[in-house]
This record gives structure tokens, C-alpha cells and sequence, in this order.
């Protein structure tokens, strides 16, 4: 091709909405769960920092976690994962309904998360102002908490704009992101839920 | 003469975009932009102002101190404008100015329309604006944060941190780390997802590397700073032990957070001037880079090793002496990959040809100025040396001396650089020289005598000294080029001020030798930045571009559309839909503000607040589809 007669490149056939990695609404999500994650390691780094500075973990005198309530928390959460991976595939295939099915699930499930995380907080057996035993473990639980009060907050969003709408094909880019954030979400939660309310039986 | 990208395209074509992409007139239009170029400007006026304000605390205190037992302010005064002058420096000056220019400067020079999520770049701008009014607010009424920059417990805990002061600081920083959180994803976003094509990312400019090493060093280093404040407000508002060695916290946890986002915050400010100089050499020595896959590899270990270093602020605290080995071995090995950038810059001058106008100048004061600061680092690098030089005048000068050479310096050059594309206005070449002349003498009359005054023991954030100590001499020095310094922002500021009173006169490239896609577009550019997004053909995407610029075509109109490539190789991929301007960015940003700060009086400002936050986000997100749009169902908007 001659440098005076260079081609233009058409996008007009292009798609108007992509899924994963390829939409920037995927990378979006991605950032926030890192800086967020990130938020959820320092609270960890906090806890486990703050360890050396007593004899017995839970400090003497402190309860150990009960366990009750974090085991239906924990089964509660995997067994939305299933249901977020079908939530996903609906969005995938542009199924309208499965996406609002699959959103009002979500919004139950993060209800659910919410309510069984106020007993978490009465499980700690612990205050967040006894000691820095305390503040850690409640840090760890507060820090996830506002992912989980955002997570309804999205949940009932996205439902409320899949049933009223008007629904454009970017939104089931938005479920589909919602899905993976949801991994994260309670991903990330089985990790902390092992080290604030299970590890500490590992010390005595 | 090659033709411009935007310079082929129709008048029709360019009709069109401006009706689809300009900001609605009057003030409302203006609080609703949502353009990266509106947002950027607005963060880097802003991002000014706090630099001048941090400049006059410097200068009230090097009235202070520029004679034994002086009496200019008092102790408390003192105390909060040292910690002021470093956390407008840090927090409100250096890191947004720096994200500012990405956000500017970024989608233009990868050949797209706007950023990823503009609304949300709003936002970051105005959270970080509210945070910024906050402190200043906090100070002019008496309550200014007075533990220094870094807020080191128990000092700046409840059981010594008097009234809302380290409060009000600890809040402030939760809004500035939210914007450049936001800020950073933005631009991570932009790169990998919006270059034209053709900018593979082997093809992608320094610039352009360089922030996206900035952005993803402030994603991992910021969230650190944020949960530590957080800590600290809360061990102040709600009793929580985080800090409290009584009750099993500890102080030092407070330190080994800080400085893991504090360290690599050097870095973050550092990184993107390293972009200014390498884009800026190009251009005025006529001739690419030397060393183009040296320089992207040495920006992405820089990037690394910030995280590696953040021990070396504690070589005096009890850290184990296998711990102290390996931070001073990563403390000095960061100077490599600054060095392989260094002779890099100068095998690319040693070939071109060097025009010495005021950009270039302040490339040279770079230089100079960075190198003496890099030195003093490797030496406090070495744990017996900052040992005996801890908390005294050296580390002052040697802070300085990097980040006014390795920031400030590159900064400034980048003003005169960009000005034109800004505003389509030239700034004053003589008064530049003169900037550039007095900015070099006062930053070395002003900071070098410090190093002396540190060896000879003077510590840092005293209010005054005896005349026994022989220490005025040396501070009245410090002092005259802390007034050299103040008269050459002044002779900026004569120049910005005549230069904006001036008609615009600035061409696409005023420079005539720029090679990136910026200068591409008029001066400033239109709201749509490109009226047919270019191909790129080449790393020098200006230089390597064919007799008749290859264009994009096929994008809406009639609708603001981005064209989403490929993250490696930058192929079309798929259009996506950018969303109009709005008033919502600006009221979330308003009731995250009141939260914040009613957050310092009580916890349950949260509760209220997430109500209070919620209703602008649902409104901000809500569909309103315009004519034309593929709608799925619904559609009574």
C-alpha cells in the first residue's frame, strides 16, 4: 500500500457491548476489588501484627469466637456461588430474565450475608474497645461488612434497572461484573471468616 | 507537511462531535463536565493553589527560623504549619498534580475521546477538592493537624492529639486517597483498554508508561494509608486499641503501614516526572529515546522496588539487624534502574540536538538537583549513617532535594511544555528563563545549607534554636533562598497571568519536534479531543505517521462513543457508550464530604451517610437512553 493512499480502518460493524475481560467495566471491577481487597489485607496485616504483643491469642480473660453463626454465614456463601455462575451464564446469553432472577437472588443472598454478619459481630465474643485483639478482629469484620452493605445496594440496583428499566445490552456486562465481584466477595470472606473466627482455637 | 488527524476531517464531521461532545453552557454546564480535559485542568488549578498555600507555610517558617530565638510564630503555630506544608505538599499538591496531567494529557496521547469512566473521574476530583477545603478549613478555624506529615502515634492519638485536629487530618486523607484510587484505575483503564490501534503496547509512549507504573503503584500502595487513618480515627473517635501498647496495639504498626504506602508515595510522585523528562528530551533534542525497552524496564522496577524500601523511614526503631540489611540493600539497588533512566537521557542528548528553551532548562535543573538528592539517599540508605542523621536538617534536605529535583523540577518543565495545548497560549520564554534561573538558585541556597545544619546536628521541626548552636548563619542562608525560591513562583505567576491576557497563539505543535499524539489536535484541543481517531503506524506516533494520516471511521455522532481495542496489540475490539454529562458526580461527591466529616464528630455518621450517599449513585447510574439506542427491554426513562 503507498503512504498517500493509506486505508481507513471501519469500526461501524463493531459490537456495542462486550463481556469480561474485553469490556472496561470488567477492568473497572477488577481495580476496585484490588484496592478493596487491599483494604481487607492491611485489617489482616493489623491482626496478625498485633499478635506478638500478647501471651495467649485470644488475650487471657477473652472468650474464643463462637463458630455457629460464621458455619451458616460460610455455607450461605457458597451456596450463592453456584447460583452468581448461573447468574452469569443468563448474562452471558442475554437472557433477561435469568438476569433479573439472578440479580433479586443476589440481593436476597447479601441481605442474608448482612443479617448473619450482626451475629458475626455478637459470635466475636469480644468488643472492638477491649483490646487490640478486639479492634482487630471487629476491623476485619467491618472493613468486609461495607462490601457487603454495597453489595445490596448494587444487588437492588441492578434489579431494580432490569425490571424497570429502560435495559440496554451494556447492563448485562454490569451482571456479568456483578457476578465476578461476587466471587471476591465471598471468596475473599472464607479466607477471613478461617483467620478471625478459626485460627485463634489453633493457639490453645 | 503531513496532515493532522484532525485536520483532514470535514467540518460536518467536526459539527457534529462538538454538538455531541461540548459541555452544556453556563455554571451548571461547568459543575456537570464530566470531560477528562475540564477535570484535568480544574485538578491541576486546584493541586496549584494548595502548592502555593504549602509554599507560604514554608515561607512563615523560614521566617521563623532564619534567626536564633525568633518570635514570628510560636510553637503551636509551628508545629501545625510544618505538618500542613507536608501533608498539602504530599497529599494535596504532588500526588494529584501528577494524576492531573494523566488524566489531562492520557487519552489524548493514546489517540481517545475521554477516559474510561468519566463521571466517576468527576467525582475524584470533587472528593479530593472537599478534602483539600476540609483541612484548610480545619486550620484558618485553629484546628490544624500538628503530629507532622506522617502523624506518628501515640503522638497523634487520642491520648495526645489534642481536640479534632489529627481528626480532621485523618479524614482528609480518606478523601484524597479515594481520588487517586479513582484517579488510578481511570488511567490503568484508558491504557489498556483505549489506545488507538495500532499503539501496541511496545508502541506506547513513556509518558504514557509512565503513568500507568504510577497508577498501578498508587492501587497498591494507597489502600494502606487509607485503613491505617481509619485506625487512627478510630482509636481517637471510637476507643479502638489499634495503637494503644496498653492494651496490645502498637505503635509501630502505625509506622510499618504508613510507610508502605509512604515509600512508594516517593515513587508515585517521582515516576510520572520521569515521563515529563523523557517526552520532553525527545521533542527538544529532535530524536527518539535512547533505550526505549531499557527505560519502559527500568520504570516497571522502580515500580517494584518503591515497595521494597519503606523499612529504611525506621532504621532508628526496633527493627531486626537482618531486616535493616535488606532494606539499605533495596534502598541503594533502586538507584539502577534510576540510573540505566539517567544515562539513557543523556546518550539521547549527546546525539541530538539540543534546543535550550525553558522546558529543556528545567530537564537540566532535574539533573542536577535529583542527583544530589539521590546520593544522600544512598548515604541515609546506610543504617549507621541515618542513624546519626535521623530527625535532623539532612533528611530535610536530602526530602528536597528529591522531590523538588525529581518532582517539582519536571513539573515545572511539563507547565511550559503543555501550557500551550492547555490553553493555546505560549508562556513567555524570557520570563521562563528567569523561573528557571531563580527556581535553580533559591532551591540550592534554600536546601543545601541543610545538610550542613543536619550534620551539625540541628533537628528537624524545631520552632527556634540558641545563637550558641552557631546554626544562623546557615538558616539565614536557607532563608534568602527560600525568598528566591517564593520570587521565582512569582515571576510564574507574572508570566501565566500575562500569557492568559494575551490571544491564543498557539498552533497544534508550537514545539514543531513533538512525536506524540497530543499535538496531533488543536491547541486546545475540541471537546471530542479527535474528530477521526488516528492509526497509529509507529512509537513516535507524529514522526512514524504516513504522508496521509490512516484514520478510524465508523463511530457514532451522534452519541459519545469510545472505541475499545485490544489490551497487547490494540485492535478495534468494540464501541462502547460514554456516558453525558452530569450533576450526580458532584452531589455523591457532596454527601461522601458531609459522611467524612461528620464522621470525625460521630461513628453513626455512617449509618445516615450510606443513605445519604446512595440516592445521588442510583440517580448517577440510572439508563437514560437517547434516541437511536439499543434498548433490551423497557424504556419508560
Amino acid at each position: 500500500m503507498s503512504r498517500e493512499r493509506a486505508a481507513s480502518v471501519d469500526v461501524s460493524a463493531l459490537p456495542s457491548a462486550a463481556f469480561g475481560h474485553r469490556a472496561i467495566t470488567w477492568w473497572g471491577t477488577l481495580g476496585f476489588m484490588t484496592a478493596e481487597g487491599l483494604t481487607l489485607v492491611v485489617c489482616v496485616v493489623a491482626y496478625i501484627y498485633v499478635q506478638r504483643n500478647f501471651p495467649r491469642w485470644p488475650p487471657p480473660g477473652t472468650l474464643l469466637p463462637s463458630i455457629t453463626i460464621p458455619l451458616i454465614q460460610l455455607a450461605v456463601m457458597l451456596l450463592s456461588i453456584p447460583a452468581m455462575a448461573w447468574t452469569s451464564r443468563a448474562a452471558r446469553r442475554l437472557d433477561l430474565r435469568g438476569a433479573r432472577v439472578g440479580m433479586v437472588l443476589s440481593g436476597i443472598f447479601a441481605v442474608a450475608f448482612c443479617v448473619l454478619r450482626w451475629f458475626e459481630f455478637r459470635a466475636l465474643n469480644t468488643r472492638w474497645d477491649s483490646t487490640a485483639y478486639g479492634s482487630a478482629a471487629w476491623a476485619v469484620l467491618v472493613a468486609h461488612s461495607t462490601l457487603l452493605v454495597t453489595q445490596v445496594f448494587e444487588s437492588s440496583t441492578m434489579a431494580a434497572i432490569l425490571y424497570l428499566g429502560p435495559v440496554e445490552p451494556k447492563h448485562f456486562g454490569d451482571v456479568d461484573d456483578s457476578c465476578l465481584y461476587w466471587y471476591f466477595l465471598t471468596g475473599g470472606w472464607i479466607l477471613l471468616s478461617l483467620l478471625v473466627f478459626f485460627s485463634p482455637r489453633l493457639h490453645q | 507537511m503531513t496532515a493532522t488527524a484532525s485536520g483532514q476531517a470535514p467540518a460536518s464531521l467536526r459539527h457534529a462531535l462538538h454538538e455531541t461532545w461540548a459541555d452544556r453552557p453556563g455554571l451548571i454546564g461547568w459543575l456537570m463536565s464530566v470531560d477528562h480535559k475540564s477535570i484535568g485542568k480544574r485538578y491541576v488549578i486546584t493541586a496549584f493553589a494548595f502548592f502555593l498555600l504549602g509554599g507560604l507555610e514554608a515561607a512563615v517558617m523560614r521566617m521563623q527560623l532564619a534567626r536564633p530565638e525568633n518570635h514570628v510564630v510560636g510553637p503551636d503555630l509551628y508545629d501545625q504549619l510544618f505538618t500542613m506544608h507536608g501533608t498539602t505538599m504530599m497529599f494535596l499538591f504532588a500526588v494529584p498534580v501528577m494524576t492531573a496531567m494523566g488524566l489531562y494529557l492520557v487519552p489524548l496521547m493514546i489517540g481517545s475521546r475521554d477516559v474510561a469512566f468519566p463521571r466517576l473521574n468527576a467525582y475524584g476530583y470533587y472528593a479530593y477538592l472537599i478534602g483539600g477545603l476540609f483541612l484548610y478549613t480545619g486550620f484558618f478555624l485553629g484546628s490544624g493537624p500538628d503530629a507532622g506529615w506522617f502523624a506518628y502515634t501515640p503522638l497523634s492519638g487520642p491520648e495526645f492529639g489534642i481536640g479534632k485536629r489529627m481528626d480532621i487530618w485523618a479524614q482528609t486523607v480518606t478523601f484524597t486517597e479515594i481520588a487517586g484510587i479513582i484517579a488510578a484505575i481511570e488511567i490503568i483503564v484508558t491504557v489498556f483498554k483505549q489506545r488507538a490501534p495500532g499503539m501496541s503496547l511496545n508502541r506506547m509512549p513513556l509518558f504514557v508508561w509512565s503513568m500507568l507504573v504510577m497508577a498501578f503503584m498508587i492501587l497498591f500502595a494507597m489502600p494502606w494509608i487509607a485503613v491505617d487513618s481509619q485506625f487512627l480515627a478510630m482509636d481517637r473517635l471510637m476507643q479502638t486499641q489499634f495503637f494503644n501498647q496498653a492494651e496490645g496495639g502498637d505503635a509501630l504498626l502505625w509506622q510499618h503501614l504508613f510507610w508502605f504506602f509512604g515509600h512508594p508515595e516517593v515513587y508515585i510522585i517521582f515516576i510520572p516526572a520521569l515521563g515529563y523528562v523523557s517526552t520532553i528530551i525527545s521533542t527538544f533534542t529532535r530524536r527518539e529515546v535512547f533505550g526505549y525497552p531499557a527505560m519502559v524496564g527500568a520504570l516497571i522496577v522502580t515500580g517494584f522496588l518503591g515497595f521494597a524500601l519503606w523499612v529504611h523511614h525506621m532504621f532508628v526503631t526496633s527493627i531486626p539487624q537482618i531486616g535493616e540489611s535488606f532494606f539499605t540493600a533495596a534502598s541503594a539497588m533502586i538507584a539502577i534502574p534510576t540510573g540505566v533512566q539517567f544515562f539513557c537521557w543523556i546518550a539521547t542528548i549527546w546525539e541530538g540536538r539540543p534546543r535550550f528553551q525553558t522546558p529543556f532548562l528545567f530537564m537540566l535543573g532535574f539533573f542536577l538537583v535529583f542527583i544530589i538528592g539521590g546520593l544522600s539517599g544512598v548515604m541515609v540508605a546506610s543504617v549507621p549513617f541515618d542513624s546519626q542523621v535521623h530527625d535532623t536538617f539532612f533528611i530535610v534536605a536530602h526530602l528536597h532535594y528529591v522531590l523538588i529535583g525529581g518532582a517539582v523540577f519536571p513539573l515545572w518543565g511539563a507547565f511550559y511544555y503543555w501550557f500551550p495545548k492547555f490553553t493555546g497560549r505560549m508562556l513567555g520564554e524570557t520570563l521562563g528563563r528567569w523561573n528557571f534561573a531563580l527556581f535553580f538558585i533559591g532551591v540550592n541556597v534554600a536546601f543545601f545549607p541543610m545538610h550542613l545544619l543536619g550534620l551539625h546536628g540541628m533537628p528537624r521541626r524545631v520552632y527556634t534554636y540558641i545563637a550558641e548552636t552557631g546554626w544562623g548563619s546557615l538558616n539565614l542562608l536557607a532563608t534568602l533562598g527560600a525568598v528566591t525560591i517564593a520570587i521565582s513562583v512569582i515571576v510564574f505567576l507574572v508570566n501565566v497571568a500575562r500569557t492568559l491576557a494575551a490571544r491564543p497563539n498557539a498552533p497544534d505543535d508550537p514545539w514543531e519536534t513533538s512525536s506524540t499524539l497530543e499535538w496531533a489536535v488543536s491547541s486546545p484541543p475540541p471537546p471530542y479531543n479527535f474528530a477521526e481517531l488516528p492509526v497509529v503506524e509507529g512509537r513516535y506516533a507524529l514522526w512514524d505517521r504516513s504522508a496521509v494520516q490512516p484514520v478510524v471511521t465508523g463511530l457514532r455522532t451522534d452519541q459519545r462513543e469510545l472505541l475499545i481495542t485490544t489490551l497487547l496489540d490494540a485492535e478495534p475490539d468494540h464501541r462502547h457508550r460514554t456516558p453525558e454529562p452530569t450533576i450526580w458526580p458532584l452531589l455523591a461527591a457532596l454527601a461522601t464530604g458531609t459522611t467524612f466529616i461528620a464522621l470525625v464528630y460521630t461513628p453513626w455518621a455512617m449509618v445516615i451517610g450510606a443513605v445519604l450517599i446512595a440516592a445521588p449513585l442510583v440517580a448517577w447510574g440510572w439508563p437514560r437512553p437517547r434516541p437511536g439506542d439499543p434498548i433490551v427491554a423497557g424504556g419508560a426513562s
